[in-house]
């Protein structure tokens, strides 16, 4: 019966996620900080002006805290249960001199994102704040980008007027190679037809989401530009973000099967430092 | 088999029979009830049609030879040139090998083009998402992929889509009403045309029926029958038109996420496709009257379509080859050599007695009888020796072409698939989706639901060949 598997592949293949954009409205704000209050002001104002233009911020004052509000991680979500905001404005290592070894995000940040499910914007720490970036160019991130449309909308709802909104989807070219050499120890898979179908098949699905993000916001003021590929997560990402000089990525955090970062966010949130993250 | 062919066609040994004895005749009769039983419990036994028809074939040839039955020697042309071809050959039906063979091949080329996954996909989106559209959609389409592909590769596309389709739209639920329906309609539609089943290609061919004048005289049923089908499935299944209009907008959303281009890889291929089938339904339809096609027959044109979809594929026409169903094949050309045995012992004059008792009846009685008696065979084993064998009984009774026993037996052996699992090829592969998709029917279960449909049909046909057929 491999008439019926082969068109039940046809048509699961032409069965297709379609995006449909859900704009998104951040109107309560709080900002993370372990500086005194002059400087949590001063920070605030940096971090309001590099994200002033993005469409989906709201006008109202943002709630700061300084360095006594939420010294520990049980301070912090708590502070985060009272005030219930739409999005949470921190950098990496708060409250701890981690930051001078950059291999973690701090306690405060990671434990954030993987308790709450508010979306936290990670900012480079006071001293490497650049607020004059904006966000014209934006990148979302992942491994899975079809069907992802929460991550479409977050990327566009901070995506500014007439800016670029880029959707990227990297295969890990590491864990195809090892799918193919396996097929090709199995005698009755025929390893050629493997593998041009399966990097065929990979590239095509996000490929396909794209197409419908751009022709969902085709009457929008932002150009939606793809970037699908094979390649190394952590240095193809890196490569993009230079190539395209983005102002902020976007990416999925939580993992349904662990309790750590997802897998891909990790790396990138500890390594690519001077950009802005919009961590879901 | 064309009879300037090859002088000793089939049905030949009919008109002038050998004496036989009839114990010899019982001992083959004893090969041909073994032969129809193993088929009937194909599945039981594990064993493919080709393989239990080959043996029998294997079996009943040395028999006959030890019997000295076989009509050994050469065999004479039109031309009075002498041929030399084995004697297990002859009785072989070699149109109705060429135009399976060519059609199996034609149509899975041209499945390749992505035309018939973008109807069935277009018609889906027509269809908004709605279940009871979605019903007489999926239903229409049964009937006419059954009518112009044939029954098997109709309920593969058609229950694939269902099972994709459905779950896309969350109405899981309503899957196995669906499939038992499509499965249903397979052998409705598969009345279509003299090319839509083996039974109609057989008997048609036997009765001497053309493509046209087939058309003309099953499509009236075929359209009341589906319809009837599809009114009586949609209430057992409750199936219904959704409710609100906020359920219809999510429906056509969830739809729209069909992308009926997706399988298309060549636009042009495609067009191709889509021009090539057309010619090749019309090219079928009129074959009978097109010089020299006519003196080729349907065979020649199955073929010839095949070797052009083909060319398309020039270098690599492997992979088309290794899609033809070779069991079925197979099982044909083993079936044919038995049932010439069987022809040669005597064993088919013996059944042509009842037969004749039957159709003694009167053409009320007796077409009745036969339709109702070929639908019951048909339901526990396989209709196509059945058909085989009655289409040649009923050729060497000098049945006319006319008739409504050559009727009875095409709607007795095509609806006759409806009352059981095993009783068609496409309720079969009906089954098999419902079973790939972790849904419980079980051969009773199947027989429970489906034996309203089959009564009404099988009634339905034996009043439309006795009142409009006769």
């Amino acid at each position: 019966m491999s008439l019926i598997d082969q068109f039940q592949s046809v048509f699961r293949s032409a069965s297709k996620p379609v995006y449909r954009p859900t704009p998104r409205r951040f109107e309560k704000v709080l900002l993370l900080t372990d500086l005194p209050t002059a400087e949590a002001n001063a920070y605030a104002e940096q971090a309001r002006a590099l994200v002033m233009k993005a469409r989906g911020m709201g006008a109202a004052p943002w709630v700061i805290c300084d360095g006594d509000a939420a010294p520990t991680v049980g301070d912090l979500l708590a502070l985060i249960e009272r005030e219930q905001p739409d999005l949470v404005v921190a950098y990496r290592n708060l409250h701890s001199g981690g930051w001078r070894w950059p291999y973690t995000l701090g306690d405060h940040v990671t434990v954030l994102t993987q308790v709450t499910d508010v979306p936290v914007l990670l900012l480079p720490r006071p001293d490497a704040l650049d607020p004059s970036r904006g966000t014209d160019t934006v990148m979302a991130v992942t491994d899975h980008l079809a069907g992802d449309a929460r991550l479409v909308d977050a990327g566009l709802a901070f995506t500014a007027p007439k800016g670029t909104l880029f959707l990227s989807h990297v295969e890990d070219d590491a864990v195809y190679a090892r799918y193919i050499a396996v097929i090709g120890k199995i005698p009755n898979l025929p390893t050629d037809v493997a593998e041009t179908e399966l990097r065929k098949r990979m590239l095509k699905e996000p490929a396909d989401y794209i197409a419908s993000v751009q022709a969902a916001l085709a009457e929008s003021d932002v150009t939606v530009k793809a970037e699908v590929q094979m390649g190394h997560h952590l240095s193809t990402y890196r490569q993009l973000v230079q190539r395209h000089g983005i102002d902020l990525l976007v990416l999925n955090t939580k993992d349904d099967d662990q309790l750590a970062m997802h897998g891909l966010a990790h790396p990138l949130a500890v390594e690519l430092r001077d950009v802005p993250l919009l961590m879901l | 088999m064309n009879p300037t062919i090859l002088a000793a066609a089939p049905g030949a040994a009919a008109a002038t029979p050998h004496a036989v004895p009839l114990w010899v005749t019982l001992i083959f009769c004893g090969l041909l009830l073994g032969l129809v039983l193993c088929l009937a419990f194909e599945e039981k036994i594990h064993a493919k049609k080709s393989v239990i028809a080959g043996s029998f074939a294997v079996l009943s040839l040395l028999a006959a030879a030890a019997f000295g039955i076989l009509p050994l020697g050469p065999v004479t042309n039109s031309f009075g040139e002498h041929l030399h071809m084995p004697v297990f050959m002859q009785g072989v039906d070699w149109g109705v090998i060429g135009i399976i063979l060519g059609s199996s091949v034609f149509v899975d080329v041209t499945s390749r083009s992505g035309l018939f996954t973008w109807i069935a996909l277009k018609l889906t989106k027509k269809s908004g998402g709605d279940p009871l559209k979605l019903l007489w959609l999926y239903g229409g389409m049964t009937v006419v992929f059954s009518a112009v592909l044939n029954n098997v590769t109709a309920m593969i596309i058609v229950g694939s889509l269902t099972a994709v389709s459905l779950e896309r739209l969350n109405r899981r639920e309503k899957l196995l009403g669906f499939l038992l329906i499509e499965g249903l309609l397979t052998n409705i539609g598969g009345l279509l045309t003299l090319i839509s089943s083996v039974p109609n290609i057989i008997v048609g061919t036997a009765a001497g029926i053309s493509f046209v004048d087939f058309f003309i005289a099953a499509a009236p049923f075929v359209v009341v029958a589906t319809g009837i089908t599809l009114w009586m499935g949609a209430r057992q299944f409750d199936i219904k038109k959704l409710a609100t209009e906020a359920q219809r907008e999510e429906a056509a959303r969830q739809v729209e996420g069909f992308d009926e281009n997706d399988g298309i890889e060549s636009p042009g291929f495609f067009k191709f496709g889509a021009i090539m089938t057309l010619l090749f339904i019309a090219t079928i339809a009129t074959t009978s009257v097109l010089p020299w096609v006519s003196d080729l027959g349907m065979a020649w044109v199955a073929l010839a379509f095949a070797v052009i979809m083909i060319l398309r594929f020039k270098s690599e026409p492997d992979q088309f080859y290794r899609a033809v169903d070779w069991d079925l094949i197979g099982f044909f050309v083993a079936l044919f050599m038995v049932i010439n045995v069987m022809e040669h012992a005597q064993v088919l004059g013996l059944i042509g007695k009842g037969l004749a008792a039957i159709i003694g009846m009167g053409e009320v009685s007796g077409g009745a009888a036969l339709l109702v008696s070929s639908a019951g065979f048909s339901s526990v084993t396989d209709n196509i020796p059945l058909a085989a064998m009655l289409a040649k009984i009923l050729g060497g009774l000098g049945t006319p072409g006319d008739s409504p026993m050559w009727w009875s037996v095409i709607f007795g052996a095509n609806l006759g698939g409806n009352i059981t699992p095993i009783g068609s090829a496409s309720t079969l592969v009906a089954v098999t989706i419902i079973h790939s998709n972790k849904l419980k029917l079980s051969f009773a279960g199947f027989v429970k639901k489906a034996a309203p449909y089959a009564l009404v049909q099988i009634v339905l046909a034996t009043a439309y060949v006795l009142i409009f057929l006769r």
